[in-house]
């Protein structure tokens, strides 16, 4: 009866220290758990951060077996819970660890999850184990708009949206300075013979400068002095059909109606 | 360092013709003052200016006829001149002679401040930076 006690206060003292030997590691570490000398820990890692309802979950999954030399068959429960601890999924699976068992499992967001911050949690069951052992990331579920998380669509399409903007008021504030500067560029009338290639270098340069006073009306002003033949576009001089010094008198008359005052000439070297 | 540009100032109107003078003064140009053309042809042939600025319409001789009277010169073919004038150019003939005499600039006065002229001369004469 006496040795039958004693057996019963060793036995108690030897859980007493593997429970001890167990709960200390689990503090330090994660929840471990013993079978037969054998002590399985779990570890798991969220590989992304955000997924989308009907997405994969990958959840990293380390299993080490540092308690004993031979085999254990674990239960792994996986299992996600919304930031109200409501479990929205869960699966498990048995798997065999000898020393370490590493392996990605990958878990399907159920269709329909609202978004919002969720947690994945991966728990382990043994034979004879002392302590849960459990562990877990969160992560968020988000909805994808044209294969792109909902706050990246925006962001990106705000970001896209605003270089857009930039990007029109730029090409057209280019074409705009573009035409500006074609328009005073002095048109080359070398093809024209020398003595009646001032006046048409004087003609062109008076239009030039009056289309950046008063636009294309400088053009419709031209093109009703009779003798003047101009380009519809470029405003360039084609052919003098009347005396040149009599198309520029007029050409001025026209010009000082329109913008009512005299104007000026600069002449080329 | 570099050297004092002489403009032949070419204006009967005394009031203008001070204001100009003092600006070009003030920009650190020399300057010769005609209250005509006759004058102006005198110094202009005697004197030999780095530019002429020249009225149209003066007493005695206007400022086209000076101009051709500078121009028939060896040294006045190449001059560069400025005509600051209130006449619009919508006389055919008036057209037919500024071509001929190629001035530099045709500019109405109202329609020039008197800095903006400076900054002719100067564009002209390449003393600019």
């Amino acid at each position: 009866m006496k040795i039958k006690l004693l057996n019963n206060i060793v036995l108690v003292c030897l859980l007493i220290g593997m429970i001890g030997l167990v709960f200390i590691p689990s503090i330090l570490l994660a929840q471990v758990g013993t079978v037969n000398g054998a002590k399985v820990d779990t570890s798991n890692a969220g590989l992304v951060v955000k997924v989308a309802p009907g997405e994969l979950l990958p959840i990293s999954v380390k299993l080490s077996n540092f308690g004993g030399n031979h085999r254990v068959d674990v239960l792994v429960e996986y299992a996600i819970f919304s930031s109200i601890e409501e479990k929205i999924y869960s699966t498990n699976e048995t798997v065999a660890v000898e020393t370490t068992n590493n392996f990605i499992k990958t878990i399907q967001i159920p269709f329909g999850t609202l978004g919002g911050i969720y947690i994945a949690k991966t728990s382990i069951t043994y034979q004879g184990q002392l302590v849960p052992a459990t562990t877990q990331f969160s992560f968020t579920v988000e909805k994808k708009i044209f294969g792109l998380f909902q706050s990246d669509f925006f962001l990106y399409g705000g970001i896209t949206f605003l270089i857009s903007i930039f990007m029109v008021f730029f090409g057209y504030t280019l074409i705009k300075r573009r035409r500006r500067t074609m328009r005073l560029v002095p048109v080359d009338y070398s093809d024209i013979p020398h003595n009646t290639r001032v006046f048409y270098e004087l003609i062109s340069d008076t239009i030039m400068g009056m289309r950046q006073q008063v636009g294309e009306n400088a053009l419709d002003i031209a093109r009703q002095i009779n003798g003047l033949v101009i380009d519809e576009k470029t405003g360039r001089v084609l052919e003098l059909t009347e005396k040149p010094s009599k198309v520029i008198a007029e050409l001025v008359s026209g010009y000082e109606k329109a913008l009512g005052k005299k104007i000026s000439f600069s002449f080329r070297n | 360092m570099k050297t004092q540009k002489t403009i032949l100032v070419v204006e009967d109107e005394k009031s203008l013709r001070d204001a100009i003078v003092n600006i070009l003064r003030i920009n650190n140009f020399l300057s010769l003052e005609a209250k005509n053309g006759r004058e102006g042809v005198e110094l202009a042939l005697s004197k030999h200016p780095d530019l002429i600025l020249l009225d149209l319409v003066m007493p005695e001789m206007d400022g086209m006829t000076a101009l051709k009277k500078i121009r028939e010169d060896e040294w006045g073919v190449r001059v560069p001149v400025i005509i600051l004038t209130n006449l619009s150019a919508t006389n055919e003939q008036l057209v037919e002679d500024m071509v001929t005499r190629k001035p530099m600039y045709y500019l109405i006065k109202s329609d020039w401040k008197l800095h903006d002229v400076v900054d002719k001369i100067e564009e002209i004469l390449k003393i600019k930076n």
